[in-house]
């Protein structure tokens, strides 16, 4: 096939040169840079760095905790689209509506928000702080920061799902002899299982790169409390360049790992339905 | 039929045998969870923003906007906007045109260099300017040779908030546009429209809706980056400091009342996303 | 009495969807629930399966009162017209769920499995999925699916919809072998008929959330009760004829002398001639059954194995006046003839040619045309175009005659003799309209509509009767009245105040009888209430407490007709129809 299949339409050098010209500019060059940057280090500089004390105690903390909070998501995610989608309640609409402010609220923003609310003397801090659960400033914090931030992600994956699912699914079973329970685990879940897993994985993402909500309420302190991003920053300042540029590569290289696991998770899903048919 | 086309809802009452307890519970439980969770992670946050940045009463939050650091950073923060969206409009306009009107080779290379800002972390995003700018960057000696500022100045911001939104625009047009398909305009050019006529009066109009909220988008999470500006804007008060970043120097210095006012207009323009964004649901326009 | 149906109803947004539905089915029976959309089938059907509830009524499945069970646990299986297979379970994880659900082993599961597979011939699929079966072997799969358990009743509804022509038919002859080999009661929701009479033991046609009619599809066709059923199945001309002592008028013949009128009193009626039941001959005396009336052929339509005429009759006053048709000008009778009668008589558009019919049946249907009347022309015709009266005609398939009588209103009009009133007479709702009603019903008017202006359809009919000898005639006409307005029928028995006690055992029984009656001898369901007091003003107060009634009141006598029925008939805010039978 040539380049590409006629057609009448104009435009088309036009608008694919400028496009190309952008993202080249804006994202292959810097891209360039950054790989060109963390891989003209010397091998023993990088693994100095990229494995030092500091850095693996980051990516326990930026790893880790985007875990925890992908987690959560799931499971809250599915409760607050399961409730969007079945049941109406005064207000449905707004909350529907509200779901998506993490979204377009600043990072700094909820990040300051949050550190206030669950500091020691917050509206819901204060409550925690006699049952001994510190929130601010430590990973719980984080943790929490990212559960916010990413938890339109869930939401959003699972409710069309959800609504995809047919009634005529449901009834059919429940004439089939099936009480709600079973209609759940055996109809339902199996056919949102994918959105589950999309939502998941789309939570992570987002949440491991964060920056901004996170470092307000983590308190920053070195191997404890400090996510990746912010160690780069550190280093940029120190004007380590190659250093930093090193740990936005493992950083990359490890999202990249996770998010390919996820999808072939995926596709050998679907690969063992077709493998069935045969 | 009109009583089988019951919504969703139906699924859960009005059935025989369906009103025990214990279904009851389960829709009770589940409500009450889900309020509760949004209730601490999102209702509180917001209140507080308000409750805080009012907290020494209505006078000290004018006077929070009349030290000149924080109009000075309003004022980078709406130039920042006003360069950054326009550009990034006709960037996300081009790219859906090219995308989704033509057939070529390589479109999803494309398609995935879009999405790449999505999924990377803000403070890479930013990083990578430096890197290319900065004073060891590729063009630091360059840049220092003739006087030219980018990073740790406005062109650097531009930049990076370029870099980390130019994606939403583009976003919101290359489905709406795919899936309006191509008739329209292959009818127009048979009837002897040009191009920039086809795109003006028979493109733009299909896709006006998604263009709107795609730039409500796009403006609101330029006003609001902070990971990516951080990295290359330097801090400079008064020069180099968008609000977001403002927001955390004031925070850091303990002002409170003054880092929840500038976060306050933030939240109110985050706020006015929202209803743009269920105004233009309400028009029909269904995102994927 | 394997399915027992009992006064069913249910609202949607006020509506009667389902209204006071009764039907007996027995046990192996295969029922066939017919009726266009939005007729209710869908919604009875679900309500049995247990998925709807319902607002008043009872169901009972093998003598069990099932009502309020949820539908896991009434035991019966339910095939959709989308599959509403499992799509991402194989054919035989299908099967086998409502098995796997009672904690069946497996061993058992697959051999029950393999039993199913082997009854809707889909052996060895047991490992595909749905996504790769055609459409009709996955309605095999959910026809399997829905009698693993072994239910005690198999509802289908609309299981053919999606499929082609062809499928269709292997489906039905697949269906109608299971349900046999299996003797299960079988209830099935169509709108087509010819499925309907391909599978049926029984039909139950529905329309507006009514039961209208039940039978065996031959009795159906050949013998319908109703307008609505003889037009729903075939097509069929409806043709306005006069029962008189000499047998059934049409036009200017009188043919089925079988039939006639008793009392020695006319009155229209409204006949039933099949398509296929006239004859077309080139003169009167080459047709071999009774002769009807001249036409000239509109339309000649060839559609293989039949060919469909279009008669336009000539001489429209002496014709036979078809009840469905927009003015004399558009009277046409449909006509089917087979090629053996092409062959022997053939027509081109334009021809002239004699018809004649060879079976009629006339519909026991009271209602047959409405006539405005008015005492001048414009108010009459106005009075024909009123909003109400224009949708029952369009529903009844009837048409409204004009009628002037100068008099009517007159205070001085004296009621001078009898006159022949045909079909329904209407007048508008003027503030005298209960003189005007006496005086037109003095002079012979046997049903009359007083309609005001504003009327529309309503949402309740009041029923009640004053005397016995009108009883059984206005059960006959609020039937048919009911059967093309979806609204609730409610009999109002009322009885005198003076000793409630004794009274009101006497009242329970009556209101029995009354609906007992109703059902049996018309097919109408209605709902009770008993008052007690003077009967016109306990109507009046019953109407007046919510809007959107109508009243239909049987009266025997004319005694003082204008002063106790002023309160009912003025004021014009509900219609009212009396229905008048006994002394004048």
């Amino acid at each position: 096939m040539s380049f590409r299949q006629p057609s009448i339409l104009p435009g088309f050098g036009l608008t694919l040169g400028f496009t190309t010209f952008f993202l080249s500019t804006i994202v292959l060059l810097p891209l360039a840079a950054l790989v060109l940057a963390g891989t003209s280090m010397h091998w023993s500089d990088f693994v100095g760095t990229v494995f030092s004390a500091r850095a693996l105690g980051s990516y326990r903390l930026s790893f880790g905790a985007s875990l925890l909070a992908a987690t959560i998501n799931l499971v809250f995610g599915f409760i607050i689209a399961w409730t969007l989608t079945r049941y109406d309640f005064p207000g449905r609409k707004l909350v529907d509506a509200l779901i998506d402010m993490p979204f377009a609220l600043p990072t700094a923003v909820s990040g300051i928000a949050l550190t206030t609310v669950f500091a020691q003397n917050g509206w819901i801090g204060r409550y925690l702080e006699p049952l001994g659960i510190k929130v601010a400033y430590t990973w719980l914090g984080v943790t929490l920061a990212l559960t916010l931030i990413s938890m339109p992600f869930a939401v959003r994956a699972v409710q069309p799902a959800l609504l995809e699912v047919q009634r005529e699914l449901e009834e059919a079973a429940e004439t089939l002899g099936a009480g709600r329970l079973t209609v759940f685990r055996r109809i339902i879940l199996p056919i949102i299982l994918p959105a589950l897993l999309t939502g998941f994985t789309l939570a992570f993402a987002r949440a491991v790169g964060e920056y901004g909500s996170v470092i307000f309420i983590s308190g920053n302190l070195p191997m404890k409390t400090e996510i990746t991003p912010l160690l780069i920053v550190i280093h940029l300042e120190q004007f380590d360049y190659q250093g930093a540029a090193a740990l936005g590569l493992v950083m990359l290289a490890i999202s990249f790992v996770v998010l390919l696991a996820i999808n072939l998770l995926q596709a050998w899903g679907r690969r063992e339905q077709v493998r069935v048919m045969r | 039929m009109a009583a089988a086309q019951a919504s969703a809802f139906g699924t859960e009452a009005g059935r025989p045998g369906e009103h025990t307890w214990v279904h009851a519970l389960v829709r009770w439980g589940c409500i009450a969870t889900s309020l509760t969770f949004l209730l601490a992670v999102l209702l509180a946050p917001l209140a507080t923003v308000f409750v805080m940045a009012l907290s020494r009463g209505l006078a000290a939050y004018w006077h929070a906007f009349q030290d000149p650091d924080t109009l000075a950073a309003i004022r980078l923060t709406l130039i920042t906007a006003a360069v950054v969206v326009p550009v990034n409009t006709i960037f996300g306009l081009s790219a859906a045109w090219a995308i989704a009107k033509f057939e070529f080779r390589g479109k999803s290379v494309l398609i995935t260099l879009i999405d790449l800002p999505l999924a990377i972390s803000p403070v890479i995003s930013g990083m990578v300017f430096v890197l290319l700018f900065g004073l060891h960057g590729w063009f630091g000696l360059w840049l220092q040779a003739h006087n030219i500022s980018i990073i740790f100045a406005l062109p650097g911001i531009m930049l990076a908030t370029m870099f980390v939104t130019f994606p939403y625009v583009a976003r919101e047009l290359i489905p709406l546009m795919q899936q309006l398909g191509n008739d329209e305009e292959e009818a127009a050019i048979t009837l002897g429209a040009g191009g920039w006529m086809t795109f003006f009066r028979v493109t733009l109009p299909k896709v006006r809706w998604g263009l709107v909220y795609g730039m409500v988008l796009c403006n609101a999470r330029a006003m609001g980056e902070f990971g990516a500006v951080s990295v290359v804007s330097g801090h400079i008060r008064g020069l180099t400091n968008t609000m977001p970043l403002h927001i955390e120097i004031l925070y850091n210095e303990y002002n409170f009342v003054g880092a929840f006012a500038v976060a306050s207009l933030l939240t109110l323009l985050a706020v006015l996303t929202l209803i743009v964004k269920t105004l233009v649901e309400r028009t029909g326009y269904r995102r994927r | 009495m394997s399915i027992t149906l009992d006064q069913l109803t249910k609202h949607y947004g006020g509506v009667p969807v389902v209204n006071d539905v009764s039907l007996d089915i027995g046990d192996g029976e295969f029922f066939v629930l017919l009726g266009p959309s939005g007729s209710g089938k869908s919604t009875l059907l679900r309500a049995i399966a247990g998925l709807s509830a319902v607002d008043h009524g009872r169901i009972a499945l093998h003598g069990r009162d099932v009502t309020h069970v949820a539908a896991r646990k009434r035991g019966v299986g339910l095939v959709f017209q989308n599959y509403a297979l499992f799509r991402h379970m194989t054919v035989a994880e299908n099967i086998e769920f409502a098995l796997r659900v009672r904690h069946m082993r497996a061993r058992d599961r697959r051999a029950r499995r393999q039993e199913l597979l082997r009854l809707v011939s889909l052996e060895g699929m047991d490992n595909r999925l749905p996504a790769q079966l055609s459409g009709g072997q996955q309605q095999r799969v959910a026809v399997a699916r829905a009698l693993a358990h072994k239910p005690e009743v198999l509802l289908l509804d609309e299981p053919f919809g999606a499929l082609d022509a062809k499928i269709r038919e292997e489906l039905r002859r697949t269906i109608r072998q299971v349900q046999r080999e299996l003797g299960i009661t079988t209830v099935l929701v169509t709108h087509d008929q010819d499925e309907a009479f391909a599978m049926a033991d029984r039909i139950g046609i529905m329309n507006l959330g009514r039961l209208l009619e039940m039978g065996a599809p031959h009795d159906l066709y050949s013998r319908p009760a109703t307008r609505f059923v003889a037009t729903f199945l075939g097509a069929a001309n409806l043709i306005l004829a006069r029962r008189t002592p000499d047998g059934i008028q049409v036009g200017a013949t009188t043919v089925a002398a079988a039939e006639r009128a008793t009392g020695g009193r006319e009155n229209e009626v409204v006949a039933v001639v099949r398509p296929e039941e006239i004859e077309v001959a080139a003169r009167r005396e080459d047709l071999s059954s009774g002769y009807l009336a001249r036409a000239v052929v509109d339309e000649v339509v060839f559609t293989g194995a039949l060919e469909r005429l279009r008669l336009r009759l000539e001489e429209p006053a002496q014709a036979p006046r078809l009840a469905f048709g927009d003015g004399e000008a558009n009277a046409a009778l449909q006509v089917t003839r087979t090629q053996h009668e092409q062959r022997g008589f053939e027509v081109r558009p334009g021809q002239q040619v004699a018809v004649g019919v060879r079976r009629v049946h006339v519909l026991p249907t009271p209602l047959s045309s409405f006539t405005a009347c008015a005492p001048g022309t414009q108010l009459a015709e106005r009075l024909s175009q009123q909003a109400l009266l224009a949708e029952l005609a369009a529903r009844m398939k009837t048409r409204i005659a004009t009628r002037v009588e100068p008099q009517l209103g007159l205070p001085e009009a004296r009621c001078q003799g009898e006159d022949t009133f045909v079909g329904t007479t209407v007048i508008a709702a003027y503030p005298d309209a209960a003189q005007r009603a006496e005086w037109l019903l003095r002079r012979g008017a046997r049903d009359l509509l007083v309609l005001p202006d504003e009327a529309r359809a309503p949402q309740r009919v009041l029923i009640h009767w004053i005397g016995e000898a009108s009883r059984s005639a206005t059960l006959a006409v609020s039937a048919s009245l009911l059967r093309h307005v979806p609204a609730e029928a409610v009999y109002v028995g009322i009885f005198p105040a003076q000793d409630p006690g004794a009274a009101a055992s006497q009242g329970m029984r009556e209101l029995l009888d009354a609906r007992s009656e109703a059902q049996a001898a018309h097919g109408l369901e209605m709902r009770t209430e008993l008052h007690f007091g003077e009967a016109e003003e306990e109507l009046a107060r019953r109407l007046a407490e919510s809007p959107a009634q109508m009243l239909i009141v049987g009266v025997s006598h004319l005694t003082d007709f204008a002063r106790r029925f002023r309160t009912l008939l003025e004021g014009g805010r509900w219609p009212v129809l009396i229905v008048h039978r006994g002394t004048p």
